[in-house]
C-alpha cells in the first residue's frame, strides 16, 4: 500500500434548525484504526456569535480547516464590525472546501446557525464543498445509523416545493434535543467509532449558545 | 495436450485446493466488493492459577465498524473440562471449536476416559494447519485433565504455545499489558478472575474492535463454572421513547374490504378442489 | 507530472485568468496577493506534492465521493425555454440528498443545470455569473447565452484532464430569442434545441421527444418537461425527490412547478402503476 496524506478519525455529528433555536452535536472520540487517540477532542467549532461548524473525518484537516475559517471570519469582523451571518460563512466555508478542490480537506461538514430572521438554519456539505440548505442534517462515521432516525422523526417539507412551505423541523426545542438524545446513544451502540460523550450546542437567540455534554458509552 | 486423442480421466491431485483462494484474492484486487464477515475483533485472554483455569472474553461482535452483536459468546465449550475462546473470523472460530469438540466426544464415548486438554490442541492445530491459515481462528485453549491445569493458545496457521497465561484478539495488547504487570504464581481463584476481569476491561475499553461485557469460565478439577456476564460496565447512558406518530401521519390511498371465509365454510370449500384454488390465489 | 499540469497552455489563458480573478473575488478579497499579478494556479487550487496526480486523484475521488446523479433537461419552443430536473444526489448508492437545487439561477435571463459533480457546477457556474455580471458593468448590455456559455466552456476547457465533472446546460433569453448550450467538463459546447443530461437521461429523451413541438403553448411545454422528469425519476435510481420546472421569456424566468415525485405519481396514476400488481389478490 502507497502512503495517503488522509486517516479517518471516526466521529458523528448532528445539526437540527427550528424555529428559535439551532442544535449542533458531536461525539467527542477520536480514533484511528481500532484505537482511541483519545475520549475528548471536540469537532465544534464555534466559529463566531452566530455560527457553529462541525466537521467529521480526518483531524488533521479539521484542524487546519478550523484553523482558516477562524481566521477569515475574524478578519470580517475586523473590515466589518459585525460578526458574518451564517449563510454568509456557509458560502465562505463552501469556497474554502472547494479551493482545495484538487486535494480536499478530507472533512465532511455541517455550518449551523441562526438566520436573519431567527430561524435554525442548517447547511450540509460534500469534501469538496457542495453544499445545501436543509432542516437537519449528519455527517461522519455514524451517519448511515443516525440519518434513518432524523428522517423519520423530523422530516421537513423541501424547498423546492410550490407553493413554498417553512423547511424547518416542527418539533420544539426540548424534544429536538431529546431526539439527538436518542440518535447518539443509538449510534453508540452500533458504531464503534461514535462514543465516549457527546456535546450538544444549543444556540437560541435569546441565550446564545449554550453547551451541555452528554456521556455515552465507553467501549 | 488435448490433441492427442486419447481419454485421460481427470484425477483431482490429492490434498487440498486452495485455487479459489487464489482467485478471490485475484478477485479482490480487482475491486470485487467481498461480503463482511462478522468477525470478533476481541479481546480473549486466560490464565492458570493455584487450582485450575480462568479464561475471560468480551462479548462484542463486528462487521467492519459496526457493531454485530452486542452479547455475544466467545467462551466456546470443547469438553466438560476443556472450554475455548476464539478470536477471528466468528464462523470459523465456533466451527472450528464445534468440529473438534464433537470428535473429542466421540473419542469419550470410545474410551470412558475423560477428554484431555493436549488431545483437543493437537485436533485443533493439525486441522488448522491444513487449511494455512485460511481458517482464520485464534484460539485460547483452557481446562484441567488428569495432568493439572493446562492453557494453550492456537494461531489461524495452527502454531501453539503453552503459557501461564496468554491473550489473543486484536486487544491482546491491552489485556496483555494488565497481565503482565499483574500476574503471579499460584494466585487464588478470586485473584485470578479479578485479574482476568481486569484484562479484558482493558480491552473493552481501550479496543474499539472489543466492548460490552465480560464473560469469565472457571475451569477446576472440580468441573468447569461458566459466568456469562460477570461484569458489565456499559449501561446505557440515555434512553427515552420517541413520540408516537400521529394517526393519519401514513395516508391511506385506498383500501379493500376482504371477506374472511368462516371456519365452517373453509372445511366446505376444502372438500371442493376448484374452489380451493381461487380461495388460494394470492399470486 | 504534477509540474506538467501546471504548464497546460489554456491554464495561462487570458480568459481562464479573468475567471480565476474572478474567482477570487468570490473569496472575499482574502486572496489579495493573487489579485494584484496574474498567480499561477497553483496558489489558488493546491495541488498535492505527489509523483501520479492521476491516480491520487482517483484515489481522492473514492474517499470523498462527492455527490452525483442527475436528471435534467432543457428545450427551446415557440414560447421561451423550458428547464425541468430532478432534486436527489447520490454518493455511491447513498442517497445523500432529496433537496438539491440543480437550477442555477446565474442572473435574471440566464439559468444553468447541475449534473455530475455538485460542488464543481455549483462553483463554477457561481463563477459565472460574477463574469457575466462583470460582463455587464463593462459593455453596458447584458450577456447573450451564447457568450456566458462560452465563458463557461472556457473555464472547462483550461481545467480539462483535472477530473473535474459538470454536464451542464445554460438557457437563456437574448436578444437573437430563446438559446440553449450545452456545456461539459470536457470543454464540449453544443447549440441546440433539445438537451437531457444525466444518468436519466435517456429515460427524459424517450418523452420528450414523442412529445415535443415547436408551436406548442406553455402549459403543454411545461407538463412535458415535467413529465419527462417525472418518467426518469421512476425509472432511474439514482434520479428522485422533486421535479422543478423553469420557464425563460424574453422577461426572464420564472419558476412554475415544484412537485414532489410522490405527488406526481399518485397524480399521473391514482390507481397505482401499470407495471405493479396492484390489483392482483
Amino acid at each position: 500500500m502507497s502512503w495517503s496524506p488522509y486517516d479517518l478519525n471516526g466521529g458523528t455529528c448532528i445539526a437540527i434548525g427550528g424555529e428559535g433555536y439551532c442544535i449542533v452535536a458531536a461525539s467527542t472520540r477520536l480514533s484511528t484504526g481500532f484505537s482511541i487517540l483519545t475520549a475528548d477532542k471536540s469537532m465544534i467549532l464555534p466559529v463566531n456569535s452566530k455560527c457553529l461548524i462541525a466537521s467529521a473525518g480526518f483531524d488533521g484537516d479539521r484542524s487546519q480547516l478550523h484553523k482558516v475559517l477562524t481566521f477569515r471570519s475574524e478578519n470580517y469582523e475586523h473590515f466589518h464590525k459585525k460578526p458574518m451571518s451564517c449563510p454568509a460563512m456557509a458560502q465562505m466555508l463552501g469556497n474554502t472546501l472547494y479551493y482545495k478542490r484538487f486535494f480536499p480537506y478530507y472533512t465532511f461538514n455541517l455550518c449551523a446557525g441562526l438566520d436573519d430572521q431567527g430561524l435554525g438554519c442548517v447547511y450540509t456539505y460534500d469534501a469538496i464543498g457542495s453544499h445545501e440548505r436543509v432542516g437537519y442534517s449528519c455527517q461522519g462515521s455514524g451517519k448511515d445509523l443516525v440519518q434513518p432516525v432524523l428522517d423519520n422523526q423530523l422530516k421537513a417539507p423541501s424547498i423546492l416545493e410550490l407553493p413554498p412551505k417553512v423547511a424547518v423541523t416542527s418539533l420544539s426545542k426540548d424534544e429536538a434535543i431529546e431526539t439527538v438524545k436518542i440518535a447518539f446513544s443509538a449510534a453508540s451502540e452500533r458504531d464503534i467509532y461514535t462514543g465516549d460523550a457527546v456535546e450538544i450546542f444549543v444556540m437560541t437567540p435569546e441565550h446564545g449558545v449554550q453547551k451541555e455534554i452528554l456521556p455515552l458509552r465507553r467501549d | 495436450m488435448a490433441s492427442s486423442g486419447c481419454l485421460v480421466s481427470e484425477q483431482k491431485p490429492n490434498g487440498f485446493d486452495f485455487d479459489l483462494c487464489k482467485r478471490n484474492a485475484w478477485l479482490e484486487k480487482q475491486g470485487l466488493q467481498t461480503l463482511k464477515p462478522w468477525s470478533t475483533g476481541t479481546t480473549i485472554c486466560g490464565v492458570v492459577y493455584k487450582d485450575g483455569v480462568v479464561l475471560g472474553a468480551d462479548t462484542r461482535s463486528t462487521a467492519g465498524e459496526t457493531v454485530a452483536d452486542k452479547n455475544c459468546e466467545k467462551i466456546h465449550y470443547m469438553a466438560p473440562n476443556i472450554y475455548c475462546c476464539g478470536a477471528g473470523t466468528a464462523a470459523d472460530t465456533e466451527n472450528v471449536t464445534g468440529m473438534i469438540s464433537s470428535q473429542l466426544e466421540l473419542h469419550r464415548f470410545r474410551t470412558n476416559r475423560e477428554s484431555r486438554v493436549v488431545t483437543s490442541l493437537t485436533l485443533l492445530k493439525s486441522h488448522l494447519f491444513r487449511y494455512q491459515g485460511y481458517i482464520s481462528a485464534a484460539l485460547v485453549l483452557g481446562g484441567v485433565d488428569c495432568k493439572g491445569p493446562h492453557l494453550f493458545t492456537v494461531f489461524p496457521h495452527g502454531s501453539t504455545d503453552a503459557l501461564p497465561f496468554c491473550t489473543m484478539g486484536s486487544g491482546s495488547l491491552n489485556a496483555m499489558a494488565v497481565y503482565e504487570s499483574g500476574y503471579k504464581e499460584d494466585m487464588s481463584k478470586a485473584e485470578a478472575m479479578e485479574l482476568t476481569k481486569r484484562a479484558i476491561r482493558a480491552g473493552i475499553f481501550n479496543d474499539l474492535g472489543s466492548g460490552s461485557n465480560v464473560d469469565l469460565c472457571v475451569i477446576t478439577s472440580e468441573g468447569a463454572e461458566y459466568l456469562r456476564n460477570v461484569d458489565m460496565p456499559n449501561p446505557r447512558t440515555f434512553t427515552a421513547v420517541p413520540k408516537p406518530f400521529a394517526r393519519g401521519t401514513t395516508p391511506v390511498l385506498k383500501s379493500k374490504e376482504l371477506r374472511v371465509p368462516s371456519l365452517e365454510s373453509r372445511v366446505t370449500i376444502e372438500s371442493q378442489e376448484g374452489d380451493v384454488a381461487t380461495a388460494m390465489d394470492t399470486t | 507530472m504534477a509540474s506538467t499540469r501546471l504548464n497546460v497552455p489554456g491554464l495561462d489563458g487570458r480568459c481562464a485568468g479573468a475567471s480565476r480573478a474572478a474567482a477570487t473575488l468570490a473569496l472575499g478579497g482574502a486572496d489579495l496577493a493573487s489579485l494584484a499579478g496574474g498567480s499561477p494556479v497553483a496558489s489558488e487550487f493546491p495541488l498535492p506534492a505527489v509523483q501520479d496526480l492521476d491516480r491520487f486523484e482517483n484515489n481522492v475521488q473514492e474517499l470523498v465521493k462527492p455527490e452525483h446523479g442527475t436528471t435534467t433537461l432543457g428545450f427551446i419552443f415557440r414560447d421561451g425555454v423550458i428547464i425541468a430536473v430532478d432534486s436527489r444526489a447520490s454518493q455511491g448508492s447513498y442517497v445523500s440528498s432529496q433537496t438539491v437545487k440543480k437550477v442555477i439561477e446565474i442572473n435574471p435571463y440566464l439559468v444553468g443545470t447541475m449534473a455530475g459533480g455538485a460542488a464543481d457546477c455549483a462553483f463554477w457556474q457561481r463563477n459565472l455569473g460574477m463574469q457575466c455580471r462583470m460582463f455587464e458593468l463593462k459593455n453596458k448590455k447584458r450577456i447573450t447565452v451564447c457568450a456566458a456559455s462560452k465563458m463557461l466552456a472556457n473555464t472547462m476547457y483550461s481545467y480539462k484532464g483535472m477530473g473535474l465533472s459538470m454536464g451542464s446546460m445554460i438557457g437563456g433569453w437574448d436578444p437573437s430569442g430563446p438559446a440553449i448550450y450545452y456545456v461539459d467538463s470536457d470543454g464540449q459546447r453544443t447549440k441546440g434545441t433539445i438537451f437531457s443530461v444525466g444518468s436519466g437521461s435517456l429515460y427524459a429523451y424517450g418523452v420528450l421527444d414523442q412529445g415535443y413541438k415547436w408551436d406548442m403553448d406553455v402549459d403543454t411545454a411545461v407538463e412535458l418537461g415535467q413529465r419527462a422528469i417525472y418518467h426518469a425519476q421512476f425509472r432511474d435510481a439514482v434520479s428522485g425527490g422533486t421535479c422543478s420546472v423553469y420557464h425563460i421569456t424574453k422577461d426572464g424566468w420564472t419558476k412554475i412547478r415544484g412537485n414532489n415525485h410522490y405527488d406526481m405519481h399518485y397524480q399521473y396514476y391514482p390507481g397505482g402503476h401499470p407495471t405493479a400488481a396492484n390489483d392482483v389478490i
